[in-house]
């Protein structure tokens, strides 16, 4: 296929393609999301390559798992989003990956730890912290954390010595800001 | 509607899309989306909000991840199983060299260990077979031994006769008395030699010359004295005998000498009828 040639489809197309396990639908999720899962994938698991690898892993989830998506439960993004989180949630909390942290070369440290405290930019996400600095920082924390950082909303309450409650109307609070943004 | 807005405002459709939710939640809030327009559009505005949020937070994938990616599916219609990312784990001997260097040697072990046997079995054979021939020579040279010592022994005791035989012919002191043949045993003949002086009888086997008996008898030796006989004692056939001269029991006068074949012990008369040899002095 050609790199150049960027495929878009509509919603339904790409479900019905995905349904039909035609691989134009594989391609254009790709172009069309691949940069968003990665996102989130890298947020997760720092490690590029581990991520990169997890990328593939759940584009070939989607792949085979297409015919179980239900449209009326939600979009497709939505439910492609939360397979990669998973993933990455798993192989966070996977004794391999945890016993390859511990076990980091003291030659790649600095990177590692320069990596994980982003003292270095990255042009990619040069953008949410733009956008991220607009939203109110109480709220933002939280949704960042549920929605990239690969923590439940029980585990954000926990970490930030909040309530139940207060967790979830500070999401609601964030996601609402984004909507007034974005329209 | 109050209810609903309630609904709305707790929360629960931004975790639904976030995926914080449990089962039973998630059942929840689809029967209410299902049942509500407004729940489905307040679901569908989050989800787009942040699809948008996720696409703005977008890390540009490189061109070598994505060929490596969608090559994966480039002809492939059916489940994709293999993740090369994640290849699946193959056992590798860490030291499969070694390993099989050992079952070359041992291979090789038990081939030679067989040969081995065979080998000690032949060679067992052979000393087996060799160990019988030389015991049959050992039984054959200890027959023969023995038959050598027999011999010697017999010349021995002969000699030992003759040489007795010798000396009592030369003293005067000794009269030798000749004890020939009766009409039952013709060839039979003995000589007793009778001391003069001290009276002591001897007789000696290098010249006793008497029909053989059994096993149950033996001879015994009479004196002749005034017409009655008196024994002197028995004595063996000459291959049982210890002594080539042998001292009977000593007489004071005697007319003549005889022997006869008593049972074994002797009797306390002669049986005449027995009687084998008999020499007047």
């Amino acid at each position: 296929m050609s790199l150049s040639k960027k495929i878009s489809l509509t919603e339904d197309e790409l479900v019905s393609a995905l349904k039909n396990r035609e691989t134009i639908a594989i391609k254009a999720l790709y172009d069309m999301y691949s940069g968003a899962l990665l996102g989130v994938i890298s947020r997760i698991i720092v490690h590029t390559e581990v991520a990169e690898d997890l990328l593939q892993e759940t584009f070939i989830k989607i792949w085979n798992s297409g015919a179980s998506y239900d449209s009326s439960k939600g979009r497709l993004f939505t439910w492609m989003m939360n397979i990669a989180r998973n993933i990455s949630i798993d192989k966070l909390r996977s004794k391999d990956f945890k016993n390859a942290n511990k076990n980091q070369d003291i030659e790649n440290n600095v990177d590692f730890i320069d990596e994980q405290k982003k003292v270095s930019f990255n042009a990619d996400t040069l953008g949410l912290k733009e956008l991220v600095t607009a939203l109110k920082s109480d709220y933002q924390d939280v949704l960042n954390m549920v929605y990239f950082k690969g923590y439940t909303h029980v585990e954000a309450a926990e970490e930030l010595n909040l309530p139940l409650g207060t967790v979830k109307t500070r999401v609601r609070m964030a996601i609402l800001e984004l909507r007034k943004k974005f329209n | 509607m109050e209810d609903v807005n309630a609904y709305i405002e707790s929360g629960i459709l931004e975790l639904y899309v976030l995926g914080q939710l449990s089962a039973l939640e998630i059942a929840e809030v689809e029967a209410m989306a299902a049942k509500h327009p407004e729940v489905k559009a307040e679901l569908s505005a989050i989800e787009i909000a942040l699809e948008t949020y996720a696409l703005e937070n977008s890390i540009t994938t490189s061109e070598e991840l994505e060929l490596r990616i969608l090559s994966q599916f480039d002809d492939e219609k059916s489940t994709i199983t293999a993740n090369p990312a994640t290849p699946e784990q193959k056992i590798i001997p860490l030291y499969k060299g070694r390993d099989e260097g050992k079952i070359k040697v041992l291979r090789f072990s038990l081939v030679a260990c067989i040969a081995l046997l065979v080998v000690s079995l032949v060679a067992l054979y052979s000393v087996y077979n060799r160990l019988n021939l030389a015991q049959d020579q050992i039984a054959t040279l200890s027959r023969d031994k023995q038959q050598f010592a027999t011999t010697v022994s017999k010349l021995q005791f002969e000699k030992s006769g003759m040489e007795n035989r010798i000396a009592m012919v030369d003293n005067a002191e000794w009269t030798t008395v000749k004890l020939a043949g009766v009409p039952k045993s013709p060839e039979a003949k003995m000589l007793v030699f009778w001391n003069k002086t001290n009276k002591n009888v001897l007789i000696n086997y290098a010249a006793i010359e008497l029909p053989k008996t059994d096993k149950a008898h033996e001879y015994q030796l009479w004196a002749l004295v005034d017409g009655k006989p008196v024994s002197l004692g028995v004595f063996t056939e000459v291959d049982n005998a210890k002594e080539a001269v042998v001292q009977m029991a000593a007489i004071q006068k005697a007319q003549a000498f005889a022997v006869t074949i008593e049972p074994t012990g002797g009797s306390i008369n002669p049986t005449m009828e027995k009687m084998v040899v008999m020499g007047a002095i």
